[in-house]
This record gives C-alpha cells, structure tokens and sequence, in this order.
C-alpha cells in the first residue's frame, strides 16, 4: 500500500496519454495552428525565430516543437506532421497531469490523486492539448509556478525559488495573457493576507531568504531574455516582449470577431447540447471546486496546509475567471488557465467528501460514485479527440476549419498526381482578406503556389482555389476558360471555389485517384 | 426601349412558359387533371442567401423567392409517410431510420439520422408499385451548405440491381461511381430539394448522398415521396 497513490497516479497519466496521442492528424488544422506552423518553418529550416509583437504570442512554442522536430527526425516543414506539431501541446497536457503529483504536499496524497484524474479526463483540457496554439503550455507553466510557490512558502529552500523563477520565465515566454494568471495571484494573495499583513506584517516562513527572492527573479528574467531575444540573436525582442500589450490590449476591447457575453466560458463548461449530439458538461468538476471550496473555508481557524491552499485557490480561480469573463475578447481555450485551478479545487473538494464518510463501505461506494462520474468525462474527451473532433456541436470546436477542405486538398494531390508537372504546376490561391489559412499549412508540398487577397493581374493557373466573390472579376481577366472543379467549405457558411485547366480536368477524370473525402 | 414595352414582353413569355409548362406536364403524366401539390413546409432555420456563395456551371443559384408550384395530377400524395426506411449503413451515427419518413422536417436535434461518411444511400418502401411524381428531400437546413453526389433513383428491385431508373444526378465528377450525372448541385434549404419523377413507377425510392460542404456525414431529416398506386 505504500506505493498505491503513485500506481494510481501513473495509471492516470497513461488514460492522460491515450486520450492525448492517438490520432493527431485526423482533425483539421485550425487558422491559429496553421499559423503557427507556418511561423514555425524559420526556425526548422533556418535556425531563425523573431519575435514579432503583433502576432503568434511568445516564442516557446516554437521552440518546444523544435525540440520535437529534432527528436522525431523533421528537418523541413514538408517532413512535419499535425503530430510533429500537436505532439507539443499533448506532452504538456499530459506533463499537467504529472504536475499534480506536485502538489501532493500542499493539497494531500488524495486530492493530488483526484486533481489529476480530473486533469486526464476533463474533455477542455483533452481537446487543446491536441491543438497547436500556446494555451496548454501556458496553463503547465503556470502551475509550476504556483506549485512551486506555495511549496516554497511551506517550506523555504532556493530550489523551489528557482523552480517558480523558471516557471514565471517560461509563462512570460509563452504568451502575453501570463499577467492575468499573474494579477489574479496578487488578488488571492492581498485579499487573503493583506489584512492580516497590515497588522502584524509579512510571516515570512522560517528559512526564507532575500536572495531567494532575488534568485527568482533572476531566473524569471533570464530565462525570459533568452527566449524573447532568441537566444540573445535578437536584442530588440525583449522590448517587443513589453511593447506587445498594445495591439493586445486593443483586442481584449474588442476590436474583433471573438466578442463574446460574460458568460461565455461558463455556459461551456456547464452544458452543451447541439444538434443530436452528445451532452457536454464539466458540472462535475465546477461541483466538486464548490465542495473544494467549502471545505477550505470551513477550516479558515485551523492550521490546515490544504485549507490555506485551498482558500487561496478559491479566490484565485474566482478572480481569474471573473477577469477573463469581463474582457470582451474570449476563445475557449482562455479558460484552462482558471478550469486547472477549478480542478485542483475539484481534488480537494473529492477528497474532502471521502474523508467526511466515516465507514469505510459508505466511503468506497462514494469513491465507486465519483470514479464512475469521472468515466463520463472520460466519453466526452474521447469524443472530443476522436469523432467529434471537427465537429460544431463539440463546444470546443470553435471557429474551426471544415473537415469538407481536407477535400479540396486531397482534390488538389490527384490533380497535381495527373498533372505533368506534378507539384510544380502552377496554383493560384485568392481569398477575399487573406481568408485562405490553413491552406498554406496543406499546400505546403506544393512549390509554385501564389497567395493573393484580391485577384492579380495575371490570374492564369493550372489551378486557381479563389472566393466565389471573385468569380466576376476572374472571368473578367480572362478565366472563362477554366473548368469548376469544385466548391468546398473553409468554415460553416464559407466557401472556396476550385477552377482548373481543361486539359488538367479531363486528366483527372481519366486517370486513378485516391479517395478525396 | 420603352419600360411599358418591356414589361408587356415580359408578361407575354412568362404566359407562354406557363401555358408551355402545363401542357407539357399534362402530356406526361396521360392528360390527368393536375393540381399545385401541397406541399408543408418546415421553419427556416436561417434566412436569406448567403452573399459570397459558389456558383457555377455545376451549382444552381439559390433563389430568394418561393418555389414554383409544382404541377402533378390530383390526387397525388406523399406516400412515403412512416414507411420502412433501410440504408447503407446500418449503425447511424445518430438517429433512427424511422426519422426520414416520421414527417418531422424541422431542422431540430431529435428531426434526423446522420449517416457515415463516403457514400451512402436510404431507401424507402413504397409497399406497393406507385406512380411517382415528385421527391421531396430535405438533407439538413440549419446552415447553407451542398450536398455531394445526390442520385436518386426508382425501382421495383429492391437491390437495385434491375429496372433502374435515374431520377436525379448530380454526381458531375463520377466520385460516387455511379454513372456522371448531369443535374446541378444545390444548396440546401427549408423548401428541401424537389425532384421531378415525371410519373416514374416503381416501389422502391433510394438516395443517395455523399457528405456535403459542411461535414463529411450524410444527413437525412425527411423524404417526402409524392405519388400513386400504380395501374
């Protein structure tokens, strides 16, 4: 019985693996995961990454994954995979599972147990740890730094200083919204103690020094340099590293298309239910956050490590919430920072019910009770990963590229199969504002592609992917020659039309092709 | 020209293609009393055309008038209503068979079956050979989308293997296999795609479909066949 927490615990980390890896190249790439890949390519092919303020976030991402390009072999973008790619984020969501295990100290053996189930199961959590964007490693990052804060304010020593250092380095490195995470842990931090600091000053644990603070920021700001300044090739990146939150703090008012109620982020995580599919709720672990919460409270006069953290989780995930709820700007994926936080609180909050059933019968038919209602969690995230993956009535599927283009693309590998050229034929693509992404993600093999917001001068292509809005002016260019090879869905209610050659046409329709849909 | 002018020949073609229309439809169907058919239709689900939508020799502009009525002999009814339905796929995705001919067109969660990805088809019994007028097929119409590959066709085989005939293709790149067909791609809306059968017999009415723009599944929320008994 010794080692039962640490076989359950691994048990849980390989359900947070099957849920993770399997089939990251079925679902579509999303416009922000083409993006991404595409900023990628510099640092793959060239060694060359450039913090740019404007776009893509911070530069670990980037970085990780070449760390896993360089693992599985990939030297060129044309080598990489959606699981070249995705594999990044789901090694960090598994890697949060782990991180779990952390707290053990602070939360007990039994809520770090539970925390991590609800980690590997909780379907948001299992659907943007197969998503290429920086949310994931942002929320790991974070809660290594918070683990090993509150590990250092119980027991003082300049590793966990320098552990906290790195993971602050490493949010400020990952994406600018860290200083959300970061606010709402100075709120929890003065709501709890300030009063009580005011009268009878700062308790500083006993071994706490003030170096170790120093040594924390120390580490923080390095690691952020090295990154920001990419690898000190690039010094004008550390300033773009604070320049940033204009054109950031300009969306966040909502200047954009992602403006969304205050409810948002907790009518997901509460119910969905679209279209005859499955139901999609995370009641679970808001209930079982209350109960977390509760349970801390009501041991506010006691010396109780889990309490304290708890208290100050509670009012940590609140405040985050309520932050990201006011900002009109909202993705869902802005919600795993405080949903991990609703989670450590759900561990405790389970763990708590258990300890309050005093026979051992009651207690274990209540543990069956949970282990069984965090099965259904389970069946959600699986179909999140697997067949609903694409799909809009999974909640988390959000703005999300057509299955249907995957189409187009497979169309465009047997033109270019009946093509003399091959991949070298001429494809012109043009979508009305740049609206084409992930395309250059799926044409990626092909080497004489032309990407236009607005129809060019010379339009001419053995294949032309365009805006049925520019149907007109093509025809007015000369295109009438060409032959409709399809229409395909980009997003819901978005179409691109796919013309080509008449010659190229009547190859294709004659010679073999492999399946397109 | 003179506005008055225009108008005037206007009016005049469209009297002609009427009076064109019905005679011809007369003629097909052996000079029956025709009638408009009644036809229920369910609540859109969205309003108006979609503005930057593909059209093209394969694809029929969506029309942001009321359909036509269509002509057929009096009498005439949907007589597909709660018959048996089999398919291709025999585990739905979701759903139930019984829901394509339940009468529920509206495009809510519980009104259809979706169907596996790639090619599939439903098939309605008739119970009796029948004299079909029309079809009436409703995919999906929650979001503007075009369904690949819709063949429809009559037979008295329930196999489908003789006396086979092709109502409706427009499979304009042959990705079904079933023959390259000629008619033109639609998007789908609540009016539901109406075929003219032009009074073909048989028993057996199967569609076929393969995905749309929107998702790889062959969604089915009703089929409404128009016909009757057969001499």
């Amino acid at each position: 019985m010794k080692y039962a927490h640490l076989i359950l615990a691994a048990a849980v980390v390989i359900v947070a693996s099957a849920l993770r890896f399997p089939r990251l190249e079925d679902r579509p790439m999303h416009t922000d995961e083409s993006v991404q890949a595409l900023k990628f390519q510099g640092l793959l092919e060239h060694g060359q990454y450039r913090y740019d303020p404007d776009e893509y976030h911070g530069p670990v991402l980037s970085y990780a994954t070449r760390v896993a390009a360089w693992l599985g072999g990939v030297r060129t973008l044309a080598e990489a995979t959606e699981a070249t790619l995705r594999c990044v984020p789901a090694v960090f969501g598994v890697g949060l599972v782990g991180l779990a295990w952390g707290w053990r100290g602070l939360l007990g053996r039994g809520a770090a147990c539970w925390a991590g189930l609800l980690t590997a199961l909780s379907p948001a959590l299992v659907y943007y740890s197969r998503y290429y964007i920086h949310e994931m490693l942002l929320v790991f990052w974070s809660g290594l730094f918070l683990m090993a804060g509150w590990r250092y304010a119980r027991s003082p020593h300049w590793g966990w200083a320098a552990l906290g250092g790195a993971g602050l380095g490493l949010m400020h490195s990952t994406k600018e919204t860290f200083v959300l995470q970061l606010g709402a842990a100075a709120v929890a931090t003065g709501v709890l103690w300030g009063r009580r600091w005011r009268r009878r000053g700062i308790p500083w644990p006993a071994g706490a020094r003030g170096w170790h603070a120093g040594l924390m920021l120390g580490v923080a700001a390095a690691v952020s340099a090295v990154f920001f300044t990419s690898f000190f090739a690039h010094g004008a990146g550390l300033w773009d590293s604070i320049r940033t939150y204009g054109p950031w703090l300009t969306r966040a008012e909502g200047d954009s298309p992602h403006v969304h109620p205050w409810h948002f982020y907790l009518g997901l995580l509460a119910w969905t239910h679209r279209g005859g599919g499955p139901v999609w709720s995370e009641l679970l672990i808001l209930g079982l956050a209350v109960a977390g919460g509760a349970w801390a409270w009501r041991r506010r006069g006691e010396d109780s490590p889990a309490g304290a953290v708890g208290r100050w989780l509670s009012v940590y995930a609140v405040v985050l919430t309520a932050v990201y709820s006011v900002i009109p700007y909202k993705t869902p994926w802005c919600m795993l920072g405080f949903l991990h936080a609703y989670i450590l609180l759900a561990g405790l909050g389970a763990a708590g019910l258990l300890g309050a059933v005093r026979a051992m019968p009651s207690r274990v038919a209540a543990a069956a009770a949970i282990l069984v209602a965090c099965g259904q969690l389970g069946v959600q995230a699986a179909h999140g990963s697997f067949g609903y993956a694409a799909d809009p009535r999974n909640p988390y599927v959000y703005a999300h590229t057509s299955p249907n283009l995957l189409h187009l693309v497979r169309r465009m590998e047997n033109l270019a199969r009946a093509h003399p050229l091959g991949r070298s034929m001429v494809v012109k693509v043009i979508a009305a504002g740049g609206d084409y992404w992930p395309l250059p993600w799926y044409l990626r093999w092909f080497e004489r592609v032309g990407w236009y917001s607005a129809p060019p001068e010379d339009p001419r292509a053995s294949a032309v992917i365009a805006s049925p809005r520019w149907a007109p002016e093509l025809e007015g260019r000369g295109m009438t020659n060409l032959v409709a090879a399809g229409h395909f869905g980009l997003r819901p209610a978005v179409f691109l039309q796919l013309r080509v050659e008449p010659d190229l046409w009547s190859a294709y329709m004659a010679s073999p092709r492999e399946p397109e849909d | 020209m003179d506005m008055r002018v225009k108008t005037w020949n206007w009016r005049v073609a469209m009297a002609v293609a009427v009076l064109a229309s019905a005679g011809l439809a007369a003629r097909g169907a052996g000079a029956k009393e025709m009638a408009p058919l009644e036809i229920m239709l369910p609540i859109p689900a969205f309003m108006g055309t979609p503005v930057d939508i593909p059209i093209d020799e394969h694809v029929e502009k969506p029309s942001d008038k009321p359909r036509p009525p269509f002509m057929a002999p009096k009498g005439v009814a949907n007589v597909a209503l709660n018959k048996k339905v089999t398919s291709s796929d025999k585990s739905p995705v979701s759903g139930a068979l019984d829901l394509v001919t339940d009468g529920d067109k509206e495009s809510t969660d519980s009104s259809f079956v979706e169907l596996h990805r790639r090619t599939q088809w439903v098939q309605i019994d008739l119970d009796a050979p029948h004299e079909i007028y029309a079809i009436l097929i409703w995919h999906a119409h929650h979001t503007p989308q075009i369904y690949y590959d819709v063949v429809v066709q009559i037979s008295d085989d329930p196999d489908f293997t003789q006396n086979v005939k092709t109502v409706y293709n427009n499979d304009y790149d042959n990705s079904s296999g079933l023959g390259i067909g000629t008619d033109k791609e639609y998007f789908e809306n609540y009016e539901g795609r109406l075929i003219d059968a032009k009074g073909a017999k048989g028993r057996y009415v199967r569609m076929y479909s393969r995905g749309s723009t929107f998702s790889a599944l062959n969604r089915y929320t009703e089929v409404e066949v128009f016909a009757l008994p057969a001499k």
